[in-house]
């Protein structure tokens, strides 16, 4: 399926749920609404995006944001998909999708881990790169700690 | 009936006494600073769990508070084992957001040196993997044509480890007037080693035995784990993203895809043994086609990308290596998100270690080929 | 010490003693501590040698040079240097451990290493004991270093070393039946169990040519014994780090490392005295024959050890059960047939 096509069909089935779409060589990027995020994520895998190459955790904190990105793609065609979810920074929660992509297990730990946004579902959600009695989520923009120094370039 | 094929009962506490033991996070055979917690039954491992994060060492919150420019040494630490591939990987990202042109000069000596440190880093895997084994000799002759490459290495960028040598938008130096000479002896004295190294391993049939039915991963388990790799085509799928997804100049050379068929240890053993065969082959191709000319283009001093944001994928010696940036138009990127193979392909671990034995374990973490810089960040 | 040359000598000190009045047993306990004094230093110097040969070997196999400075040339100093060094280490017993148990377990494992030099024959008339049920000997002592292992596991107080040592265990039991059956052609063939009579039966032709598959399995067999590679699992650095003696450090690792090496020497000079005709051989005397065919062997297992992988402690247990054990019923079958055969 080209990128048009798969835009297409997503708009078609879910199309109050896509906020915003657009075809970058052979990649279609969407931005989608959290609600039927699950869903739509199915609905790709189902159109043979089996493989997902990277789940990404974004603090936009200048809109109070947070925003989970998936790469997907697929072994047998060119095209590539991304899709951009946004949750609100107070209650950042999710649907997970491992019971689509096993992988997204670890990458879904890991941006709670660094992100703290908490995957609905997910078998075994623990930090995995801090320690377990970890307090706070370092990649957010505004974590503190008061060993971060501020990089002052020489 | 072979220990992969028995039955785990769930409840096999009645007869015998489960008991957890440790492996690492200091261990010989871990690779680096591993946990693996072993659930063993008698001596067969009913479930492993791994524990990681001990080499974290913040590399994307760095990331987000350095110029573009500046996270090229950091990419470095990374995978410390395949430095180049790194370095590759990443300008490539951010010249594929800026939308930069690279010079053809600086496209080859990216192949040449991309394919180098693929042998090198095969031959840690090889060495490693031998003497988790308990075959010493193997690692000390893997470790001799390594040193002949980190020899190159050094004549080219100063560095046996860690070079930083690639720009975005090119290369910093040209190659020494020596490199070509001393490159080509090598792969003339490299060539007949690899044969030598199978009468060592492949043709021993203790080798055969320890190794092969062992840790099998299926192609749809692969997929459905985002394997990527020597490992992905062990498992029987043709997917190697120099071919499939081509970068840089790729698509000019001829090289073949080895490909497994059951995804056990030994099919990861021989592809990746047979890939050192093909990189020969193409660092070959492109010492032959290098064209003279310039490094590096044209850039502004202050790099400054447009808002945006990009995921590319290299294929480094263990896998997909991706990067996924996310700009604000300012000069340091606004989150920058490493996605490594060893990572992922770690994640499938528990699923192909359990119903083997203590001993196996070790096997099956060697051929997975992990870099704990890579897996922690 | 019975040699035909000295039994004047003997004779006479016996008698110095018996005129002093002081009873038979004095000057034979005398004889008993000098004889075995002169094999405990015979063993020490020997195994100080193989450590430095066994670097050496594996040094040039793996394009080095090994050992060079200690002492000048090739640096053949280096086993009394690291000697001294493993002597002068901190004594470290592991908190919990069993103290008795855990310092006698090396003792009892070189104890049954360094009995077995009774019955070893290394040249003519060059025996400390010629027992008549020499072969019967060995077997029996070299068994209890198993006890000594197991007591070395489970003093240590720690899970790996009772895992390693379980493993040797089971290792070592498993590959003696073979061992033993795979000498039985030698004995039928000979008629007696005493070392320097089957020496003597090969004065024409060495045992190795009709008895080749004894021999092989002997060796194979022998090399699990030692807990060698291929056969190493219960002391897989890189599995469970060191097995049975992870705990152990200083002297009392040193006596477990010493006791290995004597064990090699040991079992390599039965295999010399059974199947490679011992003392026999043109122009050298018999004792430098004996001594050159046991290092012989013995360079053949360190070749080995720095050549193949290591099997899988299951793969290690189906070979000596179903494989070696088989082989060598089928030998000892094969020569009761010939021997009956022949009448």
């Amino acid at each position: 399926m080209t990128p048009d096509e798969v835009t297409e069909a997503i708009k078609s089935q879910f199309d109050d749920a896509v906020k915003a779409s657009e075809i970058k060589g052979v990649e279609a990027r969407m931005d989608i609404h959290q609600e039927k995020s699950y869903e739509i994520l199915a609905a790709l895998k189902g159109m043979g995006f089996d493989y997902l190459n990277c789940l990404s955790a974004v603090d936009r904190i200048a809109s109070g944001e947070l925003e989970v990105v998936y790469n997907l793609s697929s072994l047998s065609q060119p095209t590539k998909i991304l899709v951009r979810v946004r949750v609100p920074r107070e209650d950042p929660i999710i649907r997970s999708v491992v019971p689509l992509w096993s992988t997204a297990d670890w990458h879904e730990r890991e941006a709670f881990d660094m992100m703290g946004i908490r995957f609905d579902g997910h078998p075994d959600l623990r930090r995995i790169l801090t320690s377990e009695d970890w307090v706070g989520y370092p990649l957010r923009k505004d974590y503190q700690d008061e060993r971060l120094v501020p990089y002052e370039p020489v | 009936m072979s220990p992969q094929e028995m039955e785990i009962a769930e409840d096999t506490q009645e007869t015998m006494e489960e008991m957890y033991v440790n492996m690492g996070p200091q261990h010989p055979s871990t690779h680096g600073v591993l946990r693996l917690l072993l659930k063993l039954d008698g001596e067969v491992v009913t479930e492993v769990i791994p524990y990681i994060g001990y080499l974290h060492r913040c590399h994307e919150k760095i990331g987000e508070n350095r110029i573009f420019t500046q996270i090229i040494p950091y990419t470095d630490r990374l995978d410390y084992l395949a430095s180049m591939y790194n370095n590759f990987g990443y300008v490539l990202t951010v010249e594929r957001l800026i939308g930069i042109v690279v010079p053809e000069r600086a496209e080859y000596m990216r192949v040449i040196l991309g394919e180098l440190q693929r042998i090198a880093s095969h031959l840690i895997w090889l060495g490693t993997l031998g003497l988790d084994l308990g075959n010493f000799t193997i690692f000390m002759y893997a470790f001799r044509e390594r040193e002949k490459i980190l020899d190159l290495f050094e004549s080219v960028s100063g560095q046996r480890l860690n070079y930083a040598f690639y720009r975005i938008g090119g290369m910093p130096l040209d190659f020494p007037d020596s490199f070509l000479a001393d490159c080509k002896a090598f792969l003339e004295w490299f060539k007949p080693r690899l044969p030598e190294y199978d009468a060592l391993m492949s043709d021993n049939i203790i080798f055969q035995k320890r190794v092969q039915g062992l840790g099998k991963l299926d192609a749809k388990t692969a997929i459905d784990y985002a394997i990527s790799g020597p490992m992905l085509r062990a498992s029987g799928i043709k997917w190697d993203l120099r071919r499939n997804d081509p970068y840089s100049i790729y698509d000019r050379f001829e090289f073949d895809i080895p490909v497994g068929t059951s995804g056990d240890v030994w099919d990861r053993y021989m592809v990746r043994r047979i890939e050192m065969d093909e990189s020969v082959k193409i660092v070959e191709q492109a010492l032959q086609g290098l064209p003279p000319g310039e490094i590096i283009g044209k850039l502004p001093k202050k790099l400054k990308p447009p808002v945006g944001d990009i995921y590319t994928r290299v294929e480094s010696p263990r896998g997909e290596l991706g990067f996924y940036l996310v700009s604000d138009g300012s000069e340091k990127p606004y989150r920058y998100k490493v996605r490594s193979p060893a990572f992922v392909n770690l994640s499938v671990l528990p699923v192909i270690g359990r119903g083997c034995l203590v001993a196996d374990i070790v096997a099956i973490l060697g051929s997975i080929d992990i870099v704990l810089g890579e897996v922690d960040r | 010490m019975a040699t035909v040359s000295s039994e004047t000598l003997m004779e006479q000190f016996y008698n110095a003693f018996e005129t002093w009045g002081l009873p038979l047993f004095v000057p034979q306990l005398i004889v008993m501590v000098v004889v075995a004094t002169a094999v405990l230093i015979f063993v020490a110097v020997s195994v100080m040698f193989m450590v430095w040969w066994e670097r050496k070997i594996s040094a040039h196999i793996q394009v080095r040079f090994g050992p060079m400075r200690v002492g000048g040339w090739h640096g053949w100093a280096q086993s009394i240097a690291d000697g001294i060094k493993l002597l002068i280490k901190e004594d470290i017993v592991p908190e919990g451990a069993d103290r008795l148990v855990f310092a006698l377990a090396p003792m009892v494992v070189f104890a049954a290493g360094f009995a077995a030099y009774v019955i070893i024959p290394f040249g003519p008339g060059l025996i400390v004991s010629d027992l008549n049920i020499g072969v019967l000997f060995y077997i029996s002592i070299s068994s209890l270093t198993v006890v000594g292992i197991i007591m070395a596991g489970w003093s240590s107080n720690n899970k790996y070393s009772v895992l390693g040592a379980i493993r040797s265990a089971a290792q070592a039991v498993s590959y003696e039946v073979p061992l033993v059956v795979s000498i039985l052609g030698v004995i039928m063939t000979v008629g007696s169990l005493s070392m320097t009579r089957i020496v003597e039966a090969q004065q024409g032709v060495w045992f190795v040519i009709p008895q080749l598959l004894g021999f092989l399995i002997y060796m194979i067999a022998a090399i699990a014994e030692c807990n060698r590679l291929p056969f190493d699992i219960p002391e897989a650095e890189s599995e469970l780090v060191a097995g049975f003696h992870v705990e152990y450090s200083g002297m009392r690792f040193a006596i477990f490392f010493l006791a290995e090496y004597a064990n090699m020497f040991t079992v390599s000079a039965i295999a010399a005295a059974l199947f490679l005709g011992g003392w026999h051989g043109p122009l050298l005397p018999g004792w430098l024959w004996f001594l050159l065919k046991t290092y012989f062997l013995i360079f053949v297992m360190m070749w080995l050890r720095w050549t193949l992988a290591r099997l899988r402690v299951d793969q290690l247990m189906n070979l000596g059960w179903k494989v070696l054990l088989p082989l060598a019923f089928l030998n000892m079958g094969i020569t009761g047939l010939i021997l009956v055969l022949r009448g």
